[in-house]
């Protein structure tokens, strides 16, 4: 008796749901310590938590409505950390002023590369059209491009998951391609980085170097900004 | 007593930490509100930034006031993206049919801003870093 009705408990909606958000915070934080002692491209917590969070939310049927219960406060916090990009702007303000031409010039490229390629791109690969369009703002932040999204008719979600595939691919693929390309300067490789892997990009950045670091964290927030600021403007553009 | 000492210390960190949060999150409320109130075209988390930029700038909040909160929000950024991300579930058909076009797609797409960024940077940093360092040189001549 006394043990169907702990079954019964922890079967119920409720607990799933206070379950999904233990779940997530457990793997986030789990993946990261891992990742700290092993650098392995595959426990990056980008990678690594998301797919254990998926393979563990089918596995135990629970239902999606269940899941988003509590974890939408967890997205609530996009908001609040948006802000928080305000320090690191105030705190490199020596660098901006030192190379304004520079991060202008690297923030205008990247912004309008992403959405150029992305178009080109979509033009010649069939893709239902929820999909192309939330593609468009693949390359900037989350919470900036879960913002903008809906200016192109981009649906927030499937727009995060495209952002976060765009970060893992920019980590796996930098160091060759700046190789390549003989991009050795650290503005050049943070740029880089910043504008096409966001906040991936700006980790891998720090692994580089400090200043390619930095450099990254600042074009990924000046093209998030930029890119919901213009948003209206580059639906018509682009749409 | 260093054990207690540290164990005050872990306290005041935390409850800095949790305060600090709550006033982001403040901010962020306040702001969306406005934002939603006065139908700005700019959403209350952008126009949040702004302000607290403003606020930093002119000295009327010193950084360490929300130094703390701001690192962990910034740090603990992918906790927050996860789930959304989670709710592909729901797509599962679109990317089974679409998965190697969207792949190819992302990769083909972030290569091209990656390369063309990285290339324009880093000509551009080149020359500027000439200019920087010839404006330097030239208020060095002036001083002698």
């Amino acid at each position: 008796m006394a043990d169907s009705k702990v079954m019964d408990f922890i079967m119920s909606q409720t607990s799933l749901a206070l379950i999904s958000l233990l779940l997530t915070v457990f793997c986030y934080f789990g993946a990261k310590g891992l990742y700290k002692r092993h650098k392995v491209w595959w426990l990056a917590p980008i990678l690594f938590a998301p797919v254990m969070i998926i393979l563990l939310v089918f596995n135990l049927d629970i239902p999606l409505p269940t899941y988003f219960e509590y974890t939408h406060w967890l997205m609530a916090m996009l908001a609040p950390a948006t802000i928080a990009f305000a320090l690191p702007i105030y705190r490199e303000r020596k660098l901006i002023c030192q190379y304004p031409l520079t991060i202008t010039l690297g923030v205008v490229a990247g912004l309008f590369l992403g959405m150029i390629s992305t178009w080109l791109l979509v033009k010649f690969i069939p893709l239902p059209a929820e999909l192309s369009k939330s593609l468009l703002v693949r390359s900037v932040s989350t919470p900036f491009a879960m913002e903008a999204t809906g200016a192109f008719g981009g649906v927030p979600e499937l727009t995060a998951m495209m952002v976060l595939i765009t970060g893992i691919i920019g980590m796996l693929v930098c160091e060759p391609l700046f190789k390549l390309m003989r991009i050795r300067t650290s503005l050049g490789k943070g740029v880089a980085l910043g504008a096409s892997a966001h906040g991936a990009g700006a980790a891998k950045a720090t692994e580089l170097g400090q200043q390619e670091g930095v450099i990254a964290s600042l074009t990924m927030i000046f093209i998030g900004i930029a890119m919901v600021l213009g948003a209206p403007v580059f639906a018509l553009i682009f749409i | 007593m260093p054990f207690l000492q540290a164990a005050i210390r872990r306290c005041r960190h935390g409850a800095l930490l949790l305060i600090q949060i709550g006033l982001f999150c403040l901010l962020s409320l306040v702001c969306h509100w406005f934002a939603t109130w006065a139908h700005l075209p700019i959403p209350g988390s952008v126009l949040g930034l702004g302000i607290l930029l403003i606020l930093l700038i002119s000295k009327l909040i010193p950084e360490r006031a929300v130094q703390l909160g701001a690192a962990w929000l910034i740090g603990e950024l992918l906790l927050f993206f996860i789930p959304p991300v989670i709710s592909i579930i729901k797509y599962e058909g679109l990317f089974e049919q679409y998965g190697v076009n969207i792949m190819f797609t992302l990769v083909i797409g972030s290569i091209c801003v990656m390369v063309g960024t990285g290339f324009v940077v880093d000509r551009v940093f080149r020359f500027e870093r000439q200019l920087n360092i010839k404006k330097h040189a030239r208020r060095h001549v002036k001083v002698a």
